[in-house]
């Protein structure tokens, strides 16, 4: 692998993003540069408010930046979703309640063509994957919260897309069901190899899930500070009880203190 | 919250839950109507009324049983031109709904045209239906279609014109004109079609019937209520409300029924 030719999954250069509004204008982005590397795991963690889902929400193109570059996978956004380059996992499960656990998975597939036994079987392959294979024929409220979520990460994998981007996607979930699913979103990442970009405002989520963390500040939402995390992978249960685990959960803290300290 | 929104939250599904019904929603009413039958069949034979004024209960009743083959005819035919007043009424609403939403101006003059039109009382409009299509079917076909659409169109513009996150979800997967409608804009606005359709099909069945009373078809209730009415015949008459009753009953109970199989997804058609 030569590095200068090397794709990045995920690239922003000087994004900056304006909302306009009758009450005036606010700057949610700002000089925003950032680099995740194909196959790398990226938290952005910020205080509310601080733009890092107008961050995802521009490499998912739901979002046009006013100024500056952007590219997933060396494409233009526009261009990656039109190529099924990325999946969303939203902050809500956002499943649709008239279809079913399987139709909502094969919803994107649907989109792009696949005949319905290709995309039944796929869809149940990733519902495997998620330990939601016995569910299929289920309805969406018959489902915990979390389970809900599970299936949303199955749909956006039925594509097979090589980057993931999630948007706080176990933020409404209890501590023990995110401490789980944050380990089987690692186990999940480690068969894929796909490139994630997650925002989260917990601590413990960021430095157990990421290989890097960006903190950000608000108004105007800017990158602060890039912490590596050299914690082995593959990470589990044990990964948490590490001295060198507790020592990153401490700089990101400090790191947060410092990036709210700038905004008040 | 608009009052569409209530009335799709208000679901038929949620009124009575079906299983462990409370005794009093049975025993209440049945009492009630029964007491309320035994005294108008004392006060009739006590007073002495003249049956050509009230018929007793049980006059009624035994008339109904005689003519009941007939009866159910009317009925059918009423109801069927009632269907079809509401289908008709509600395809042009629905699609036209679907054609203006997201043109705000045209929505919002369509909208307050149909505030009009709803406060407009239908029956007026029956001499100039039967100037376009005689005295006929036809007509009362048209008098429901014209007093159906305007609901249908109120609540299936609103229906229409939510958003939610699952309209991010459809961009991110770029999904197309027919698979944003179809998976998503529909089955959206279903539950406001299905509390429109709870005003507008017992609706329907007033119109026609008023409508058939003024002329139409012949072998019709409304028309055999005022061909006895003017012959005296006032038990026929009572019969004929009875069969009237049990048909407005009855399609109210089809769309609540309707009204849960469809939406048994949504949150407000569970028992919880």
């Amino acid at each position: 692998m030569a590095g200068e030719s090397e794709t990045l999954g995920l690239h922003a250069a000087k994004l900056g993003k304006r909302f306009s509004s009758k009450g005036g204008d606010v700057q949610a982005l700002e000089e925003v540069d950032l680099e995740v590397k194909q196959g790398g795991f990226m938290s952005i963690i910020g205080p509310s408010g601080c733009g890092k889902s107008t961050l995802l929400r521009a490499f998912s193109d739901l979002v046009e930046p006013s100024t500056g570059e952007i590219s997933v996978n060396g494409k233009m956004p526009a261009e990656a979703r039109a190529a099924r380059e990325f999946g969303v996992v939203f902050q809500s499960p956002n499943l649709l309640p008239w279809r079913t656990v399987l139709r909502n998975v094969t919803l994107p597939l649907q989109v792009m063509g696949v005949d319905r036994p290709t995309r039944n079987q796929t869809a149940l392959e990733m519902l495997e994957l998620v330990g939601l294979g016995s569910f299929a024929r289920h309805h969406p409220w018959q489902l915990s919260g979390g389970m809900q979520q599970r299936v949303a990460i199955a749909r956006a994998l039925s594509t097979n897309p090589s980057v993931l981007l999630m948007d706080e996607p176990f933020g409404a979930l209890d501590e023990i069901t995110r401490d789980r699913l944050n380990l089987e979103l690692m186990r999940i990442w480690g068969q894929l190899s796909a490139t994630i970009l997650f925002i989260t405002h917990s601590i413990t989520e960021a430095v157990f899930l990421s290989s890097q963390i960006a903190v950000m500040s608000s108004r105007p939402g800017r990158i602060t500070e890039l912490i590596n995390v050299d914690l082995p992978y593959p990470r589990n249960a044990e990964t948490r009880d590490m001295p060198e685990f507790y020592e990153l959960v401490i700089e990101v803290r400090r790191a947060l203190v410092e990036a709210s300290a700038i905004t008040s | 919250m608009t009052s569409e929104d209530v009335a799709v939250i208000k679901g038929a599904g949620s009124e009575s839950s079906g299983k462990n019904l409370p005794i009093g929603v049975v025993l209440t009413p049945t009492i009630f109507f029964a007491s309320f039958l035994t005294i108008w069949e004392l006060a009739v034979r006590l007073g002495d009324v003249q049956v050509l004024m009230l018929p007793a209960p049980s006059v009624i009743w035994s008339m109904f049983l005689e003519d009941f083959g007939l009866l159910v005819e009317l009925a059918v035919n009423t109801g069927i031109e009632a269907g079809k007043g509401v289908l008709l009424g509600s395809l042009i609403a629905i699609g036209l709904a679907g054609l203006v939403h997201g043109i705000g101006w045209l929505n919002q003059g369509l909208l307050s045209y149909s505030s009009t039109v709803k406060a407009l009382p239908v029956v007026a409009l029956y001499p100039v239906m039967t100037i376009f299509f005689g005295v006929t079917s036809k007509a009362v076909v048209a008098m429901v279609a014209v007093g159906v659409a305007p609901i249908m169109f109120t609540f299936a513009s609103r229906g229409f014109s939510g958003t939610s996150e699952h309209d991010d979800l459809m961009r991110s997967i770029s999904a197309n004109w027919r698979i944003r409608m179809t998976a998503l804009v529909l089955p959206r606005a279903l539950p406001y079609v299905m509390a429109g359709l709870r005003t507008a099909v017992p609706l329907s069945i007033i119109i026609s019937i008023i409508s058939e009373y003024f002329g139409g078809s012949v072998s019709t209730l409304g028309a055999y209520i005022r061909r006895e009415s003017t012959m005296l015949h006032t038990v026929q008459v009572w019969s004929a409300i009875v069969m009237a009753c049990l048909l407005g009953v009855l399609v109210f109970v089809a769309v609540s029924l309707l009204d849960r199989y469809f939406l048994r997804w949504h949150s407000s058609r569970r028992e919880t």
